[in-house]
């Protein structure tokens, strides 16, 4: 990116965070870390109120902003136990690794089936939190923001504790299962019912929705409808003693794939920024300096509905013309086919467009074109 | 106060309760030296309680925790915490076996150990955040394998009881610094560090019988031997996992032995023979999956077994240590104890902040 392309991206953020709502919840108790050129070039930098945030901002510009996960009683404070900790937001961070500049823009909406059951079965329905907000991060992934004040004072280890839960590291489904009666007489196996939380619950449900699918891959009489109704029935009471297997041992090893997709289907998430309080994460509704794509905050439940390469672009309809200097393959930006695009292509695009471009470096600004 | 409260101040010396019944007796010689004798049968790890029958005595002997904190604060001596507060606890969870439901009630709530009764006979509910902060870091209490819905854990009325003695150990480690004590506590202080033994915890040596070096290890390793120069309690996983390693390595039963003596509950004889056994019945180290279930992996080395980190290279070492989980530190661990650690922070958010906000 040459000076010109830097000045009027510099422009075109300033004049973003001229209207932009960044709402950070306890502001006057959180570090802030900027970075004109890479994510944090200068930290300890604090902010009393949302307009100091904001003059900021449209000042010296940035191109990276990112706020502590923890409140601070005094933020700017060096070194960092001088600062006082008061507790920190529970933050996961969701992040697609893909090959190529671009690869991974086009998976961003399959990490959102993973995003929903981290919220939804994980965080929510696990965990009990009630105040959780959700960010696109600007570039490849999601953040989520658990503020509930209960969590606030877990410390790192704690905090694994509950990443590793979400992976499913130390999932041992075997412990699910325990037997009554003696060798004598029929041993029962008792084991999880669907109606059960956390990991017994999942598995349990998951059981019958194998037995639903494909019966034949657990016991091959369980393709036989009676055979299989008395096991389900039974599954829903927590007794898995009905099955066609005639051990329970040997039952308990036929259901290994089925655990084995528990933690599978789970969230890969980043251990390291749930885990360490010390971190700094993207500002929420702030821009990412490598894409010009805004952090932005949505519901829950509006994730279905969520594209980010359509609804995180920057609301403006200026247009620039930019001339490519790498090929570029299409994406759907603005809701729309945009590209492919060869090397030396010479474009006129919407100007979030092609700041994108510009920013992640596969495009210049054509001198002449920036006011 | 009446008896019954003195008594339960007694078993609960760390309690609001015993604060009271302490709140006029002046400090004396006698609690000055019931205190040091109190730290001292704490590193012998002697769990029996004081047992006092009059009513000054007993105030003494409640006394006496106070004094020990206030010589503990002016030590500031992370052995010495650590050793005592683990004992106090120990001491506690003895009290809470004997105890009736009521008072087990009574001393869990005041750390927020609250719990609802489910349908299941001698089974309860638990919050999520009370119980991460008091559970011990061991297997058997992983969340993973739990009873977990909308925010709430399954335990059983010994696993209160479990919680509970790690909430006391947790509260009783938090002495604040006491810069100027009264002159019988500066005493009592100097009384207790004469009769010491005069060995330096730690390792001794620095090459190993396989020629691996005593600083080079992987990241896994390294951060339980930091919890040991903490004084940290590593739960039975940890160590047994760290006797295995080391003794596959080549340090022999006395090395273990002295680095096992940096624990707060160490008790030399017992070390000597869990070492001992591991040994004689070549209990093998546990695999990288195992380490995994145990909750002490802390790096994606990818390796299958943490053996195998000698046979990697020097360059593919330090980018693995680079990326282990929590390298930056966290305020948690920046303790005053090492200022560096701050610097450590700073330089190591600035890479994390990159992974994170992608």
């Amino acid at each position: 990116m040459d000076e010109n392309d830097r000045r009027l991206m510099t422009k075109l953020f300033s004049s973003y965070y001229g209207q932009a709502e960044l709402g950070v919840l306890g502001i006057e108790q959180r570090e802030f870390g900027v970075g004109f050129s890479r994510k944090i070039e200068s930290r300890h930098l604090a902010f009393a109120h949302p307009s100091e945030l904001r003059n900021y901002l449209m000042n010296n510009t940035p191109f990276f902003v990112s706020h502590s996960i923890s409140y601070y009683e005094h933020p700017s404070a060096t070194p960092m136990e001088k600062k006082i900790w008061k507790g920190a937001d529970l933050v996961f961070d969701l992040d697609l690794h893909a090959e190529g500049k671009y690869g991974a823009y086009m998976l961003l909406d399959k990490v959102k089936s993973d995003l929903s059951r981290l919220v939804t079965d994980f965080i929510k329905g696990d965990f009990g939190c009630t105040d959780v907000m959700l960010a696109f991060s600007g570039n490849r992934g999601y953040h989520v923001h658990v503020r509930d004040k209960e969590f606030r004072t877990l410390g790192g280890e704690e905090r694994r504790e509950l990443v590793d839960y979400i992976m499913g590291n130390g999932l041992n489904y075997r412990d699910f299962f325990s037997e009554s009666g003696d060798k004598k007489t029929i041993t029962k196996l008792h084991g999880p019912n669907p109606e059960e939380g956390g990991y017994r619950g999942r598995f349990a449900k998951m059981t019958l929705k194998a037995l639903g699918d494909d019966p034949g891959s657990i016991h091959k009489s369980l393709k036989e409808e009676k055979t299989r109704n008395v096991f389900v029935r039974s599954i829903m009471d927590g007794n898995w003693s009905t099955s066609p297997v005639k051990k329970n041992s040997e039952l308990i090893e036929r259901l290994a794939p089925i655990a084995k997709s528990l933690p599978v289907a789970s969230v890969d998430t980043d251990a390291g920024v749930t885990q360490d309080l010390s971190k700094l994460i993207r500002v929420p509704n702030s821009i990412h300096g490598d894409t010009g794509l805004i952090a932005k905050v949505f519901d829950a439940s509006g994730l279905e509905g969520f594209e980010p390469l359509r609804d995180a672009l920057m609301p403006t309809n200026q247009e620039l013309k930019v001339k490519f200097i790498e090929d570029v393959p299409e994406l759907p930006l603005r809701g729309e086919a945009t590209g492919p695009f060869k090397k030396d292509e010479e474009k006129r695009l919407n100007l979030a467009v092609a700041a994108f471009y510009v920013l992640k470096g596969s495009a210049t600004i054509l001198k002449g074109d920036a006011k | 106060m009446e008896d019954k409260e003195l008594d339960f101040a007694l078993r609960y010396p760390f309690t609001d309760v015993a604060r009271k019944a302490i709140a006029s007796t002046e400090l004396t010689e006698s609690i000055a030296y019931l205190a040091v004798e109190r730290i001292r049968r704490s590193l012998e790890g002697d769990m029996r309680a004081l047992v006092s029958f009059r009513g000054s005595d007993k105030e003494e002997a409640i006394a006496s925790f106070a004094a020990s904190r206030m010589i503990l604060g002016y030590l500031r001596n992370s052995f010495l915490t650590s050793r005592f507060a683990v004992n106090e606890a120990k001491i506690a969870h003895g009290w809470l076996d004997k105890a009736d439901e009521k008072e087990v009630d009574a001393v869990a709530a005041i750390f927020g150990i609250l719990t609802t009764p489910t349908k299941e006979k001698g089974r309860m509910l638990i919050t999520l955040p009370i119980y991460l902060r008091y559970s011990p870091r061991s297997v058997d209490y992983r969340i993973t394998n739990r009873r977990l819905v909308s925010g709430m854990v399954e335990i059983t009325y010994h696993e209160k009881k479990r919680l509970a003695e790690e909430a006391v150990k947790k509260h009783v480690e938090r002495i604040p610094l006491v810069k100027d004590p009264p002159e019988l506590i500066k005493n009592a202080a100097e009384k207790l560090l004469e009769s010491l033994p005069k060995t330096q915890p730690g390792m001794s040596g620095n090459a190993l019988a396989s020629g691996a070096k005593v600083e080079d290890h992987p990241p896994c390793v390294e951060k339980l031997m930091e919890s040991m120069r903490k004084h940290e309690n590593l739960n039975h996983q940890a160590r047994y996992f760290l006797a295995t390693y080391l003794m596959a390595i080549g340090m022999n039963d006395e090395g273990i032995v002295q680095l096992f003596s940096d624990a707060p509950d160490f008790k030399e004889r017992t070390t000597k023979y869990q070492v001992a056994q591991i040994r004689k019945r070549a209990y093998s180290v546990p695999s990288c999956a195992t380490t995994l279930t145990y909750g002490l992996c802390c790096a994606v080395c990818r390796i299958g077994s943490p053996l195998n980190w000698h046979t990697l290279g020097k360059e593919r070492k330090g980018y693995i240590k680079q990326q282990v989980i929590g390298s930056s530190g966290s305020v948690m661990m920046a303790t005053t104890e090492n200022k560096k650690e701050g610097a450590v922070i700073d330089e190591g958010d600035a890479k994390s902040v990159e992974e994170a906000d992608t």
